[in-house]
């Protein structure tokens, strides 16, 4: 009988296990990390065929090299987006960031690292200014961003009389231009670490999880003791320092800090900013991050564009077809969960 | 029209005897810094050099968008697909050195055209218009109809590109040198509508106040040559910049004074040809009489003249002329082959 009993309960734990495995691999087929990571295969098998040169070392080491400044572009916005914000001056904080960096080095002729650290304090100070403003004034993240955009840039470029700073330590441009195993950019590797770091903040720290929770349910957060105001600050100061680290690895890329580097206003980096996130699974109403699925997002979006110059499509036809691939993309993802659901395998 | 009939008459240029042996296998790329009407001569001029030299190619490559990083990123995938030689409007003129720099490392020729590099940088040279002349010229020729005195208002390009402030400050030294004021300085507007928006606030504020406008881009000129026409008061004098059809139809008439014209074309043209010469084996000489600007010691200016109303019939003709003789003693002068 009591054999019988623990085979019975064997067989169930068996049962129960497999169910729980078979649930897991599903989870994983649903997500958005998984669609994004077919897509990128997919694609790089379309753009492989049509133009073979795109698996050479030079395309993948450029690919990988632009990628890395888009994925922490992403990277920047996802964090504010987590709160259900926004923030528009990622490419004015980034570049205000780079060339405050520039200044140390060329002008008080600071060691690259020390500079490097300064630009990136610029970028904390000014993400925690939007922090502040918002929290005091009670107004979106959108409108004070909006401002805080132009004011950012525009001092900057009064500031600088819009010269750029080009001595800059030979090791940290070195760096930029570094290829590991002739295909490998280091800002790359930087980029998995960054990548690393916010993963392991938002997924085993307090903090972390405080800053999704604030962004959840900013009235539940508040009820529960969590400083709501100073998570939004923290939020838009870590922004800040994450667009610095672009505008930082842009600086070691191009050799130089530029105030073109973010376009007028810091305007370029707007859509890379949103693409990434939001590709990603990033929930625009906050209380939710996917930082692999900005990784891939982010990475995917700058295989396209990449993909369709090798291809030659007219240049003027580049956006759209971008603007196409994406919606195909964003289609396949869809067809992929609803097909799952169809199949009863979720 | 005028378009074709520059392109028509700077076509008599395959006329021009040359010695020189073209490589087939010279795949040039002519790469503005995004879509910007001024560039649009260099499709045909590319075009037309790699037919008259016998060159693999020479392509017009122009990124969607004026954006760094999307200029970096079609330079790189030009490598990619086999281009081995590069004419380049940077982007940014220190931002460009690095994928300049990395672009002559694979062995292409690189020159930056319509605006330089910051030297130091692995360009062979920079050929373009001399902004900062151009302006002070234009703003010499404006005072000339205005007389001392006048008050004068520039309007002008993006403020993250360094030929503006030469260009504010050729357009002050000007000013200054012949009595007049610039009363206002509205720069970061060679856009259609920043251009639309702000010159056309001024001028409905400030009509009254102004002698003279001076334009020291293209979309400001054409914007700002409308409005006068719009305004119908030809108290106004202006000189703008580049031969738009809105311009020069509105110098005809009577509403712009003059247009200070550059040379895109020649540029496009010549720059095709001697990047195929470089890659043949021909180098730029030791003591070529390069002139300097603020960005470069390897400058060399392609050519600018002021085209007023008597001349505006005949501007594909002062252009014709300017790069016809570039052209001509281009090889002798500036290379050893």
């Amino acid at each position: 009988m009591t054999d019988i009993r623990q085979e019975r309960s064997g067989a169930i734990g068996h049962v129960e296990q497999r169910q729980s495995s078979r649930l897991t691999l599903l989870r994983l087929l649903l997500s958005n990390e998984f669609g994004l990571l077919v897509l990128i295969v997919l694609f790089a098998l379309i753009f492989s065929t049509v133009s073979p040169a795109f698996l050479s070392k030079f395309s993948l080491y450029a690919l990988g090299r632009t990628a890395a400044v888009n994925i922490m572009i992403g990277f920047s916005m996802m964090v504010v987006i987590l709160t259900g914000g926004l923030n528009l001056s990622v490419g004015a904080i980034g570049v205000s960031a780079a060339m405050f960096g520039g200044l140390l080095m060329e002008a008080f002729g600071l060691p690259w690292p020390l500079a490097i650290a300064g630009g990136l304090a610029m970028g904390a100070a000014l993400g925690a200014l939007n922090g502040v403003i918002i929290v005091r004034s009670g107004l979106h993240s959108f409108i004070i961003t909006l401002a805080t955009m132009s004011i950012f840039f525009g001092v900057m470029i009064f500031l600088t009389r819009a010269e750029s700073y080009r001595d800059i330590s030979p090791v940290f441009t070195g760096f930029g231009r570094m290829k590991l195993f002739a295909i490998v950019s280091p800002l790359l590797i930087v980029s998995v670490l960054v990548a690393v770091l916010l993963s392991v903040l938002f997924r085993y720290t307090a903090l972390g999880r405080e800053m999704l929770a604030t962004g959840a349910n900013e009235r539940a957060a508040e009820l529960s003791g969590i400083r709501v105001n100073r998570m939004i600050t923290y939020c838009h100061m870590l922004s800040g320092i994450l667009a610095g680290v672009a505008g930082v690895m842009l600086v070691s890329r191009t050799g130089a800090a530029i105030p073109s580097m973010a376009g007028q206003l810091g305007q370029d980096w707007l859509l890379p900013a949103f693409l990434g996130p939001v590709l990603g699974g990033t929930l625009l109403t906050g209380g939710r991050v996917s930082v692999l699925g900005t990784f891939l997002g982010s990475f995917l979006v700058t295989m396209l564009t990449t993909g369709l110059l090798l291809m030659q499509v007219g240049a003027f036809w580049v956006q759209t077809y971008l603007g196409l691939l994406l919606l195909l993309a964003v289609l396949l993802d869809l067809f992929r969960r609803s097909y799952l659901t169809r199949r009863k395998l979720i | 029209m005028q378009f074709k009939r520059l392109i028509s008459a700077l076509l008599a240029l395959t006329a021009v005897p040359t010695l020189a042996l073209a490589d087939s296998s010279s795949r040039v790329a002519l790469v503005p810094g995004g879509p910007h009407p001024y560039f649009a001569a260099w499709e045909q001029a590319g075009a037309d050099a790699a037919k008259k030299f016998g060159l693999g190619s020479a392509d017009y490559k122009v990124p969607q968008k004026w954006e760094l990083g999307l200029q970096n990123q079609m330079l790189e995938s030009l490598v990619t697909l086999g281009y081995n030689a590069f004419l380049i409007f940077p982007g940014d003129p220190v931002g460009t050195v690095a994928i300049a720099d990395e672009l002559a490392d694979t062995g292409a020729p690189v020159i930056a055209l319509a605006g330089c590099l910051k030297d130091p940088s692995k360009a062979v040279f920079c050929m373009g218009t001399d902004t900062g002349n151009s302006a002070y010229l234009g703003t010499k020729e404006l005072l000339k109809e205005l007389g001392s005195g006048a008050k004068i208002a520039h309007f002008t390009g993006f403020l993250v590109d360094p030929n503006t402030q030469l260009r504010i400050d050729a357009v002050n030294k000007a000013a200054a040198e012949g009595g007049a004021e610039v009363i206002q300085v509205i720069a970061d507007i060679d856009a259609p509508e920043p251009a639309e928006e702000k010159i056309n606030a001024y001028l409905a504020a400030h009509a009254k106040d102004v002698d003279g406008i001076i334009t020291t881009a293209w979309v400001p000129a054409v914007v700002a040559s409308s409005a006068l026409r719009k305004i119908g008061d030809k108290r106004i004098k202006m000189v703008g910049i580049d031969h738009d059809e809105v311009v020069l139809k509105a110098i005809k008439d009577g509403f712009v004074h003059g247009t200070m014209l550059q040379n895109p074309y020649g540029q496009g043209y010549i720059g095709s040809y001697v990047a195929d010469r470089l890659r043949s084996g021909c180098k730029v000489k030791a003591d070529a009489p390069f002139k300097s600007n603020a960005l470069t010691d390897k400058f060399i200016d392609s050519g600018t003249v002021f085209a007023g109303v008597n001349d505006v019939e005949n501007y594909v003709g002062s252009m014709q002329s300017i790069t016809n003789t570039l052209f001509e003693g281009f090889e002798s002068t500036y290379l050893d082959c």
